[in-house]
């Protein structure tokens, strides 16, 4: 590899890693309500200093501040989220074909949601049962698969287990439940960023942050985990505890973006490879690149659900359609094999 | 005297091109054609029904043939508030549909029924009963729509023999609406307040066409996302769009208890996000009927009455809606103070503080 | 450093190993040979921390093993499996370097100095140009020497080596014993060596250990040890031992 070639991967890393933040800025200026740059960047600096632009509609001020702004940060920190704990998974299951939601997390969360919405009513935030069930249900895969160092295979049926007891029990909660929570509940369920207010980042966000911290400061080790079992051991790692902790972190991040924003599917499957594609496997890139590439990656499908019309649609529609050409196109390009 | 029986074939033949209810040559056999256009042949006496359509099972209540009811769907068994006073039979009648559930099949053919009523959102159901069962199966709806209401009300009197009631109901129905439709064409529509309505328990779910509103001199802002025509009965908005509606009133879904109300007039007037919203700073924000499982004519009637006053308070101040309410309860139904008892349950005298 | 088994016993359902009192030289090449199933791999795992050991089995220059952290093991002891049991297709300098787990803290990333030792270690296996390559675009046997590397990284004092010659070509086979000469000759490793092919083992071994159902049948220099019913009941088919321009051959 010559050097022209390193300069460019470094540029490349360099700008996908910032990438969240421009894109940050500019998903401020898209939505329904039209917003030009310059009102947009006088609202901006009115919250630095309010008393500059005392004319500035309220409407303004709520659009960009109590609407937009808490909805772009959701889609970031849920896009890191999930990319982080997909690429990590897949990692330490030394398997491509691994989600972040492998070890039962989405059902868990849907029951929980499912639980809140129809017995605890409005009067409860349904993200902390959610969050709640999407923890038990790791907690009991961990449990019965037996200790971390047991067979991936068992840890994974286990996870598919648990899912599928998980999913029968939401069912069974919708037949019970009577229609007035159904319909919350469904829309719950197809997993969308578009009732997000501060409150509800109050409480995930934090939690995601720290998961996405540990992870990215794991991300060397996750290359000498993503060894064999023996071959890990043999260079001296505590193998138990260390897939512990990133198992526990992965949940912790994964569960927190779940029960806030629903089911959104392909992010934790498709970012990683994404990633790999253009970088390499060396996790010391691709951790962190995933979290930043993955931030990307929902605001821009976020940015574009809100573009196309004035419904709401559900946003893993637009994980799938940007994700899969992106897919194809890199894999066509791709010249080594990284996998 | 072959040929005078021809003639007499031929003109009812041309009669039935202008009435859907089709008297042909077998006089004990009706044949009505339902909201998918599929052309369903019913015996002249029906005896017994298996409605799981809430809609139509209303309007069967209402022309009282209420006591051929045989089994209906689990809506009206357990929980809609009005039907509960209107006919509490319902409780002890068999349902045969569930929510996430398909029709009991089973169930249904025990029950034996001449005739059996579903809703067309699922095209293949209706044809899928009716060859299971071998009995005939009409799929109806009004879609949100009075005319086609009435239609329905016409046929479904035809269809279970109470035609008489049915005219009875539909003169009651057309005079009650006409009277706000006359008083509300003399108002410009410059002046028709602009609404949005959060119906179904989600704050940005909004039904796109919703004649009480339109009636009552309304503008329901949704109606200009899609055509109408398309079929859909509501959709979810991005909460931007409704700040750049900007609605004059708000309107939340009220006929179902009120602590099963997700979202609430006091929510809303909470909700920071809501705040710039012209409706939330006049606090014209405000509890409406609206609908689960398609439409109760009765009810819809009287919302039409109450969104009326609601949007025109000095035109309309004459109307009390709890008379209204009780009298038009007591002409569907057969019920006194229905609205009385409806209010309790929805807690409807807060409502009417405006 | 010397490596002093007590009493190692170890089971799986159908096997069990069991060793006594023995030691391994320092700065030699100790070479483990048998029939399949005698517990060869077994017994390097034991020592290399593979597969779990009690207390009072093993000893490390004097140190119980089994109270010893993996980092500290993993510090004395490099293991070298016969091949790289993932799915990811890394850098080969990246692969080497994940040798340094056991200096590295939970959380910290290698430094320049790390990846110094890394390439180091692959220069010494005469594979430094073949640092930015992928591991799988490599022949199996310089995949080996990485795997070698790998455990070099790991600056141990004893090296395992499970059959490193297996499934190679001549060339590649005396190539890799060349280099654990080196090891055990320039760097005074300890090496501890599994081999299928006797002649390599009589070459190359200053000791060769004879395994047969878990145990250790006999041992010692190849020079006094070897003999046709050793041999026989060890392989339990009959040999021959042949002398050609002063070494020794077998033949079946």
């Amino acid at each position: 590899m010559n050097g022209s070639k390193i300069k460019k991967n470094r540029l490349i890393y360099i700008s996908l890693l910032i990438l969240p933040i421009f894109l940050l800025i500019i998903s401020l200026y898209i939505g329904s309500y039209h917003i030009s740059p310059g009102d947009l960047g006088k609202t901006l600096l009115s919250a630095v200093t309010p008393k500059s632009y005392p004319n500035l509609p309220q409407a303004l001020k709520d659009i960009v501040f109590r609407i937009r702004l808490p909805r772009i940060l959701l889609a970031l920190a849920v896009g890191a989220s999930l990319s982080v704990s997909g690429a990590s998974l897949q990692a330490l299951f030394k398997n491509p074909l691994v989600n972040e939601y492998i070890l039962g997390i989405s059902f868990g969360a849907a029951f929980g949601a499912a639980l809140s919405l129809v017995f605890l009513g409005k009067n409860f935030p349904t993200q902390i049962v959610a969050f709640i069930f999407a923890i038990g249900a790791v907690a009991a895969v961990l449990f019965i698969a037996g200790s971390a160092e047991s067979h991936i295979v068992s840890l994974l049926l286990t996870g598919v287990i648990i899912s599928a007891f998980f999913s029968a029990l939401l069912s069974l909660v919708e037949f019970f439940a009577s229609p007035y929570s159904l319909q919350a509940l469904f829309f719950w369920l197809m997993g969308n960023l578009s009732l997000a207010a501060w409150k509800d980042l109050a409480l995930s966000v934090p939690l995601m942050a720290i998961g996405i911290l540990v992870l990215i400061l794991l991300r060397w080790r996750m290359n000498v985990l993503s060894l064999s079992d023996e071959e890990a051991r043999a260079l001296g790692v505590d193998i138990r505890r260390e897939k512990m902790l990133v198992i526990v972190s992965s949940t912790l991040t994964t569960a927190a973006a779940t029960s806030v924003a629903g089911i959104i599917g392909w992010v934790g499957l498709i970012v990683p490879h994404l990633v790999r594609m253009i970088i390499g496997v060396d996790n010391r890139k691709v951790i962190p690149l995933s979290a930043a590439f993955g931030a990307s990656f929902l605001m821009l499908a976020d940015d574009i659900t809100r573009v196309v019309a004035p419904f709401e649609i559900p946003i893993g529609v637009f994980t799938s359609i940007i994700g899969i050409p992106l897919f194809i196109f890199l894999f066509k390009k791709s010249k080594e094999i990284w996998l | 005297m072959g040929k005078i029986f021809l003639n007499c074939f031929l003109f009812l033949d041309l009669l039935s091109i202008l009435f859907s209810v089709d008297l042909s040559q077998n006089s004990d056999r009706l044949v009505i054609t339902d909201s998918l256009n599929r052309k369903v042949t019913l015996p002249s006496r029906v005896e017994r029904i298996l409605s799981l359509q809430p809609e139509i099972t209303r309007i069967i209540v209402a022309l009282g043939g209420g006591e051929k009811l045989v089994g209906l769907d689990y809506f009206l068994h357990l929980y809609d508030p009005l039907f509960k006073i209107a006919f509490p039979k319902a409780r002890t009648l068999p349902a045969v549909s569930a929510r996430t559930a398909a029709v009991n099949i089973e169930m249904a053919m025990r029950l034996n029924p001449d005739v059996i009523f579903t809703h067309p959102e699922d095209f293949e159901i209706p044809d899928t009963l009716q060859s299971k069962m071998r009995k005939p199966v009409l799929a109806l709806s009004s879609m949100g729509s009075f005319d086609k209401l009435i239609e329905e009300m016409s046929l479904v009197g035809e269809a279970i023999g109470r035609p008489e009631r049915a005219r009875e109901l539909i003169r009651y129905f057309n005079e009650k609406g006409d009277r706000i439709r006359s008083a509300v064409a003399a108002l410009s529509k410059e002046n028709h307040p602009r609404v949005y309505l959060s119906f179904w328990g989600l704050l940005n779910k909004t039904p796109i066409f919703y004649e009480p509103v339109n009636t009552a001199g309304g503008m329901n802002l949704a109606e200009e996302l899609l055509p109408s025509a398309l079929g859909t009965i509501g959709t979810v908005v991005k909460l931007e769009q409704i700040l750049r509606w900007n609605p004059d009133i708000i309107l939340v879904h009220g006929n179902f208890p009120p602590k099963e109300r997700v979202v609430s007039v006091e929510g809303i007037l909470k909700d920071a996000r809501l705040s710039s919203v012209k409706a939330v700073r006049e606090k014209r924000v405000f509890y409406t009927f609206g609908f689960w499982n398609w439409w109760d004519p009765p009810q819809v009637l009287l919302e039409t009455l109450y969104l009326a006053r609601l949007f025109y308070p000095s035109k309309f101040q004459d109307l009390d809606i709890e008379k209204e309410g009780n009298e038009i309860f007591k002409k569907f139904y057969g019920i006194d103070n229905g609205f009385t008892e409806l209010s309790k349950v929805l807690k409807c005298d807060e409502w009417l503080k405006n | 450093m010397n490596v002093r088994i007590k009493e190692l016993e170890f089971g799986y359902p159908n096997f069990s190993l069991n060793v006594r009192d023995l030691s391994f030289e320092a700065s030699k090449i100790s070479s483990l040979v048998g029939p399949n199933g005698a517990g060869k791999t077994t017994l390097l795992k034991c020592i290399g921390g593979v597969l779990p050991v009690e207390e009072g089995e093993l000893y490390l220059n004097g140190k119980d093993l089994s109270l010893m952290k993996g980092r500290e093991r993993a510090q004395h002891i490099g293991y070298v499996p016969q091949e790289y049991g993932s799915t990811f297709n890394y850098h080969v300098r990246d692969f080497v370097l994940m040798g340094r787990a056991a200096y590295l803290s939970l959380f910290s990333t290698p430094s320049k100095e790390d990846v110094r030792i890394a390439e180091e270690a692959l220069e010494y296996v005469g594979l430094i140009n073949y640092s930015h390559r992928y591991y799988f675009e490599l022949s199996s046997g310089e995949r080996r020497l990485v795997l070698i590397a790998r455990a070099l990284a790991q600056k141990p004092d004893i090296l395992l080596l499970d059959e490193p010659t297996s499934f190679l070509d001549p060339k590649h086979e005396v190539e890799i014993m060349d280099l654990t000469a080196r090891l055990a000759k320039e760097m005074k490793k300890t090496i501890l060596i599994t081999l299928h092919n006797l002649d390599l083992a009589i070459q190359y071994s200053d000791s060769i250990f004879f395994m047969k159902k878990g145990t250790i049948f006999a041992f010692g220099k190849p020079a006094e040890i070897l003999n046709e019913s050793l041999l026989e009941n060890v392989y339990e088919i009959k040999m021959k031992i042949v002398e050609y321009d002063g070494r020794k051959f077998i033949v079946k």
